[in-house]
């Protein structure tokens, strides 16, 4: 128990502290790397809670996906921080006063945290049991209980593809595309005209390069 | 290894179809190529939402939950449903032929359409939470895009991306709200719900604070006081067809919703919601009245008007019975009438092949054009409640549901303010009868065979529905029943 | 007392000694491979490759190590030290981090986990921050350029593999990689799965950025991509990193399609040491077949590495993976939950 123990405590802690440096580097692109460290380590705590395949998710979705992209992006921006620095001094007041609000109901509502009496009965989805990997469980739920809620959520996604590809896509009349297969079905005949040049006169007009 | 079987999916039959037939218009369009595909898919979008009608008219009023429980259909989503197609239907409709004149047409639109239909009959048939939520998302995606659909004008673009940011926020809300609501309840679907809470002598306060976030997140759907602000900014960046839409089918689609979550599985927390939608109700109310009397642009003036339409809806639903949910229902369908036809005028407001939108622009129509200032006036009369419009019956129904629940003082603040907003909606058909015909000479003439078509129906239905009411009124009689099965 | 070394001291000494081994055998096969690659290329040109240093040119790879640790590391001005120096760690630790979970044969396994395969594929994509990094924090044109090339094409070629690894899983009905190969004991993958065969081996090439999909280090356009300004030990790493991401491609490639550690139609016991031969020989195949490739193709254009990614190997695995779901249910040959 208390490898697991020393595990979480690193895992956490780290996570915490790269979860700070997102928001107190000076350098955007740190930023970035530093987010990746809490992703990762947040997968490090879901191995610790025996959520193996919600790990394995989260560092292939977010680390490697659209962390990726993300990276990609705030290297390519020119961002000042010092400007962003300035507004959010600005705002702070407002900010900080719903920050504030939003932070005093949490402790209200953790302080008054009664739950139903029937939550217990109502839970949806009871534990399987220990002889059921996770990522069989939550498949099992996935495609039965909740298969409504999947696809819902897939057809969300087609439309912020559509969106993205209605609001951004120009098609640009003049750009040569590569046709492969003209390309490669070309003949040589097509091509090459083998003529047989006599010295010292060159290639007739008529059979001359087109 | 078993495979589970299949649920009931014929209950859930309209919404399949719309989906698939959205993705197969896509196909088609991508593989068509962009110029000629634009109207062919419109129009066939037109034809699956038809069909969706009678897929939806055709079930029986039964009540089926199907899909682990989180999708329903009764009495109630029939109706509702078929607001929402023939909202989304006139849209399309209209949206044809101005895609065309300002060079939008493309056949991602109607797909968008179809799809954020399907979002709404979704939200229609929730009977849990997380399809709630997911519904509601899957609608705003759609509309976020067809908003800015106008890529290149910087209004379009700003009413997207302002409607998106604020609509993230209502979305956040909404699930700290229904988490909340997850906390103290244990469970999302609302059968469960409604098991669990009428039980309960007194609710705890963390599910009271999840349900008003719920009603916020509502509230920003429907546009009602204080979540009104993206309203008048985007109703005026979109493109009207799409201003036109946003005004009926996801109004229509979210007050349905917001009618379910509350008389359903809250029904006996109706003490602690109906002081909030009290208060949101007469907000919107006074705001929509006042505010909409110093506008000039139209689209604006529909804005505001939509928004007191909005709180004379919620009287009904602040009765939180059948005679309330009756009442909101029947002002639905009469609204979606008045709307669309208002906007098949607006959209005819061309002069030398470019859109006009100041109120002023409509001075002396009747001169140059009487039977669309003949519409016109019928729309902005019911709009106004003047009987015998139907618009007049749509208030009617609300405010005796509210007499009937006690709520006099609500309906007392509705008669008041519908008599301060008939001052702008006649000013209108004071413009159009008694003023001189405006600078710029008369609108284009051609305004298009479907546009006409649209306006002449709207403008029979609002002006004959006290004729023969019947089919509204048995049909919302019916539909609030289904809520209201003891 | 006696609890704790029983219970943890000696099988954490065991498990250390044990990765070391693993560790010790990957980088000798690594510094082998490079002999190999030189050897292979030159005799497909007609040359004769290394063969001064040693019988038949054998000490080379030492050589060539002694030769890059003894020079100095150059950190550039404008560089940002940190992230340059730890792009090329990170590079090399993630490709040997990625052997924990493979099988050398039936037991033969440092982590015998049940999303082995989702954890060999994570850290495999994990392998863009190297490059990206190591771009990036040069402070130089041609780096930036190489990492971007190199994070969008990872990416690109990560859903087709995705969708190739979805395909195996369904005929498998696990995601352990032993069980994966145990399930092809009646036969190979690679032969009712053929086309997402190929479409993993070509994918698997421009995941380890090889010839033709070598455009992030493109010498030609780009001197050498990512790594252009690094010198010393920390170009040895990325040179480690990248070739032993080449032998884990192969043994993955082995794994899922090939059969692992299984001999062909029986010939031999499945068992230790047999069991590893076949592992060993299966994963030099495929890693011929890279140097083959290399030898035989020339460099993609960005344009068309991209349309081959999205346009064809997208679409095509997605329909494999239907057709695959759709005959295992109309067959009735779904797999048994294990």
């Amino acid at each position: 128990m208390i490898v697991q123990a020393i595990c979480f405590y690193i895992f956490s802690a780290i996570a915490v502290a790269s979860g700070v440096m997102v928001i107190a580097a000076r350098n955007p692109v740190h930023s970035v790397l530093f987010l990746i460290l809490a992703f990762f380590n947040a997968a490090g705590l879901f191995v610790l809670m025996g959520a193996e395949f919600l790990a394995m998710i989260l560092v292939i979705v977010y680390v490697g996906a659209v962390a990726v992209l993300f990276l990609f992006v705030v290297m390519m921006l020119d961002i000042d921080f010092a400007q962003l620095r300035s507004g959010a001094v600005r705002y702070l007041p407002i900010g900080a006063t719903v920050g504030i609000i939003l932070a005093v109901e949490l402790v209200l509502m953790f302080a008054a945290w009664v739950f139903a009496p029937e939550v217990g009965q109502a839970l949806a989805a009871p534990m399987p049991g220990a002889h059921v990997t996770n990522t069989a469980a939550l498949g099992d739920l996935l495609y039965t209980k909740y298969v409504y809620a999947f696809q819902a959520a897939g057809i969300i996604l087609l439309i912020a593809m559509i969106g993205a590809i209605v609001l951004t896509l120009r098609h640009k009349p003049d750009v040569r595309r590569q046709k492969i297969g003209v390309q490669v079905s070309r003949r040589r005949t097509e091509t090459i005209a083998l003529v047989k040049v006599k010295a010292r006169e060159g290639i007739g007009e008529e059979e001359g390069v087109r | 290894m078993p495979i589970a079987p299949l649920p009931n999916l014929l209950a859930a039959l309209p919404e399949i179809f719309l989906a698939v037939a959205a993705m197969a218009l896509l196909i088609l369009g991508v593989f068509q190529g962009e110029a000629r595909a634009a109207k062919e898919v419109s129009w066939l979008s037109v034809v699956v939402l038809v069909v969706a009608i009678f897929m939806v008219g055709a079930q029986n009023g039964v009540r089926h939950v199907t899909l682990a429980g989180m999708f329903i259909t009764d009495g109630y989503s029939i109706f509702a449903k078929i607001l929402v197609l023939i909202g989304s239907a006139f849209s399309l409709i209209l949206s044809i032929r101005y895609n065309e004149r300002e060079n939008i047409s493309r056949f991602e639109f109607p797909v968008l359409v179809l799809l954020s239909t399907t979002g709404m009959l979704m939200m229609i048939s929730a009977n849990d939470l997380l399809a709630l939520y997911l519904g509601l998302e899957l609608q705003s995606l759609a509309l976020y895009i067809v908003a800015s659909f106008d890529r290149d004008s910087a209004r379009s673009s700003e009413a997207g991306l302002k409607y998106f940011v604020l609509g993230a926020l209502a979305s956040g809300m909404m699930l700290f709200g229904i988490s909340m609501i997850y906390g103290f309840a244990g469970s999302t679907g609302f059968d469960t719900l409604a098991a669990h809470l009428g039980g309960q002598a007194t609710p705890s306060a963390g599910l009271v604070v999840g349900i008003v976030f719920l009603i916020v997140g509502m509230a920003f759907k429907i546009s009602a006081v204080p979540f009104h602000m993206w309203t008048p900014d985007v109703y005026e960046g979109a493109p009207t067809p799409v201003t036109a839409f946003f005004s009926v089918a996801p109004k229509i689609a979210a007050m349905a919703l917001f009618v379910r979550v509350m008389v359903g599985p809250f029904h006996t927390l109706l003490f602690e919601w109906r002081q909030v939608i009290w208060a949101i109700a007469v907000a919107s109310m006074i705001l929509g009245a006042l505010a909409a009397i110093n506008q000039r642009n139209i689209k604006r003036l529909m804005a505001y008007s939509s928004i007191g339409h909005m709180g004379y809806a919620l009287i009904g639903l602040a009765a939180g019975n059948a005679i309330g949910v009756r009442g909101v229902l029947i002002y639905l369908a009469i609204y979606l009438f008045m709307n669309v036809g208002t906007f098949a005028v607006i959209l005819s407001m061309r002069r030398g092949g470019k859109m006009v939108e100041g109120i002023e622009d409509l001075a002396g129509l009747s001169r140059t054009q009487p039977a669309m200032a003949l519409a016109l006036g019928i729309f902005m009369f019911s709009l106004a409640g003047i009987p015998p419009m139907a618009g007049f019956f749509a208030k009617l129904y609300v405010f005796m549901a509210a007499i009937d629940s006690g709520l006099n003082v609500l309906a007392v603040i509705g008669v008041v303010t519908s008599v301060v907003s008939a001052y702008y909606y006649v000013r209108i058909v004071k413009l159009m009868y008694f003023d001189e015909p405006a600078a710029g000479g008369a609108f284009d003439r051609h305004i298009g065979v479907e546009v006409n078509a649209v306006l002449m129906v709207a403008s029979i239905i609002i002006m004959f529905f006290f004729l023969y009411p019947a089919p509204v009124v048995a049909g919302a009689e019916a539909a609030s029943a289904a809520l209201f099965p003891g | 007392m006696s609890d704790f070394w029983s219970g943890y001291f000696w099988p954490t000494v065991i498990t250390i000694l044990e990765i070391l081994l693993v560790v010790i055998v990957i980088a000798v096969a690594m510094a082998y491979l490079t002999y190999f690659e030189r050897k292979v290329l030159a005799l497909m040109q007609r040359r004769k490759g290394p063969n001064v240093i040693g019988p038949f040119g054998l000490w080379q790879p030492w050589a060539d190590a002694l030769k890059l640790a003894t020079k100095e590391t150059i950190i550039p001005s404008g560089a940002n030290a940190t992230i340059f120096l730890m792009a090329p760690m990170l590079l090399f630790m993630l490709s040997l981090v990625a052997w924990a979970v493979i099988p050398f044969g039936e037991g033969l396994v440092l982590a015998d986990i049940n999303v082995g395969i989702l954890y060999l594929f994570a850290i495999s994509s994990l392998g863009v921050y190297g490059i990206i990094m190591a771009g990036w924090a040069s402070n130089s044109k041609y780096a930036f350029l190489g990492g971007l090339r190199s994070a969008a094409q990872m990416v690109s070629y990560e859903v087709s593999i995705g969708f190739v690894l979805v395909t195996v899983l369904l005929c498998v009905g696990s995601l352990n990689l032993s069980q994966i190969v145990l399930a092809q004991q009646h036969v190979w993958f690679f032969i009712p799965l053929f086309p997402m065969f190929i479409v993993f081996f070509i994918s698997g090439l421009a995941e380890t950025n090889r010839a033709p999909f070598d455009l992030p280090e493109g010498e030609s356009e780009l001197v050498a991509g990512f790594f252009v300004e690094y010198s010393s030990m920390s170009f040895a790493l990325f040179y480690l990193g990248e070739y032993v991401n080449m032998i884990l491609m192969s043994a993955m490639t082995s794994i899922l399609f090939l059969g692992g550690w299984l001999p062909p139609f029986g010939i031999t016991p499945a068992h230790a040491p047999y069991g590893t031969i076949w592992f060993i020989l299966k994963i030099s195949f495929v890693l011929f077949a890279f140097l083959w490739v290399r030898a035989t193709f020339p460099r993609f254009r960005y344009d068309q590495l991209m349309r081959l990614g999205w346009k064809v190997f997208l679409p095509a695995s997605l329909f494999w993976l239907v057709l695959t779901a759709g005959v295992l249910v109309w067959a009735g040959w779904l797999p048994a939950r294990v």
